[in-house]
């Protein structure tokens, strides 16, 4: 099958070029978080890019082409040196019966009502997570993805997006309280 | 719910991220009105929610990585093909006759190579992909030895469709363990994982019609075997006796449809 050069969205006739544009920042900042490393993240965002043309043919008009495409990102980078390394891992939480422990942080609301005003922080808690929960989170709070894209996005039931999004913010609540005087 | 008992963690994190219904959302924001700390929880997902997102976009693209990556895009969308370039020579009598075989030469042997360099790519990245499955740490998306399993989990993921063979059609000692969705030279594949004796093999299922490369034989000590079916190119790769990954490669391909 020959890959056309000029691929044009028959419905909605919008182009690869024109839906992939507004996506370049959100597409390098996800890929940054996924490699750690600037020149790396560039590469994986041009990776995906390229195989996000080749398969524009199999895109469906009218659904979520940000979501299509940050499934391709997140399997090209599991599919490199750095992703197989850093990701697969099979998460034993994502299995039943630990979700409650997990986001029971045993305080009150008073002592989760943080001040959040230092990001710097906040991006120090985001890297120290699971990956796989930070994933979740990023995809969730910066992408603002909904729970059904995300499944889709990493291969994971609902339920799981759910549990790992309650589990990295119940660990980001736990590593922010010392810094921002959760009260004690 | 019930408007004394507290919302649950899920019920507060869904709040916010409006993943409620209306109805259910309509149901929490009652139950707010009346309980503080509940709204507290809420207030502090939320601010904990607005945090992080301020924290993920702390890493900004350059405009020159920007630059780079939009160039890429224009580049690889609107790439036409150049024109054909007219030759112009005089009109010699025996200058022709040479010209084209030595055209013939050279197009033959920039065939070559590239066939040689394309079988070489595509060695490289199956076997790449095959040892990274044999890390300890590697967890198949899919694991299971059900067919009836593995094969539905591909549904919707790839753009074609493929079968597997019932376990007691498979080779003697030939089992299969899960699969991973993955790309190879840029198509989405299925990647079949198998265990052969104690040996693990990978088979890599993609559309004939995506690439025309065909891999090497061998690589670094790895057999790499190829065979079609239909529109399918089943590639196996593994360090098992060739002959075991022919007669699996074959079980496979018994079981496609004609195309």
């Amino acid at each position: 099958m020959d890959t056309p050069q000029t691929i044009t969205d028959s419905s909605s006739n919008a182009s690869f070029e024109e839906l992939a544009i507004p996506l370049l920042p959100a597409l390098l900042r996800h890929a940054h978080w996924l490699t750690q490393n600037e020149a790396e993240a560039e590469d994986l965002a041009q990776e995906t890019l390229s195989k996000a043309l080749r398969a524009f043919s199999s895109f469906t008009p009218g659904t979520n082409f940000k979501a299509w495409i940050f499934r391709i990102l997140r399997n090209t980078f599991l599919t490199s040196r750095t992703g197989i390394t850093a990701m697969r891992t099979t998460f034993l939480e994502d299995h039943e019966g630990l979700e409650e422990s997990a986001v029971a942080t045993g305080s009150t609301p008073e002592e989760t009502l943080i001040q959040l005003a230092d990001a710097a922080t906040v991006q120090e808690a985001l890297r120290q997570l699971p990956p796989a929960n930070r994933d979740c989170l990023l995809l969730c709070d910066v992408e603002e993805l909904k729970y059904k894209e995300i499944a889709a996005i990493l291969d994971v039931p609902v339920g799981t997006v759910m549990s790992r999004i309650a589990r990295a913010r119940a660990a980001l609540r736990a590593h922010l309280k010392p810094h921002f005087g959760g009260r004690q | 719910m019930i408007a004394s008992e507290h919302l649950q963690p899920h019920q507060i994190d869904a709040f916010a991220d409006h993943e409620l219904s209306p109805d259910e959302a309509r149901a929490v924001q009652q139950h707010l009105a009346t309980c503080h700390a509940c709204s507290l929880r809420v207030l502090s997902t939320v601010n904990l929610k607005q945090a992080t997102a301020a924290a993920g976009r702390r890493f900004d693209p350059s405009p020159a990585m920007l630059a780079r990556l939009t160039a890429q895009l224009q580049q690889g969308t609107t790439a036409k093909p150049q024109p054909k370039r007219v030759l112009s020579f005089p009109r010699t009598r025996f200058l022709w006759p040479a010209l084209a075989a030595a055209l013939l030469l050279v197009a033959v042997s920039l065939a070559t190579l590239t066939v040689r360099r394309n079988q070489n790519t595509l060695s490289a990245e199956l076997l790449d992909q095959h040892l990274a499955t044999l890390s300890p740490a590697a967890s198949p998306q899919v694991l299971s030895t059900d067919r009836h399993t593995v094969k539905p989990w591909f549904a919707g993921k790839l753009p074609f469709s493929f079968n597997l063979p019932d376990a007691n059609a498979l080779p003697p000692g030939v089992t299969l363990k899960g699969a991973d969705l993955t790309y190879v030279g840029d198509h989405p594949a299925a990647l079949l994982l198998f265990t052969v004796g104690k040996h693990q093999a990978s088979v890599f299922v993609t559309q004939q019609s995506s690439f025309t490369a065909k891999p090497a034989s061998t690589r670094s000590g790895f057999a790499l075997r190829s065979t079609t079916a239909g529109d399918l190119r089943l590639t196996a790769v593994s360090d098992v006796d060739p002959a075991q990954l022919d007669r699996l490669l074959a079980s496979l391909a018994s079981v496609q449809q004609a195309p």
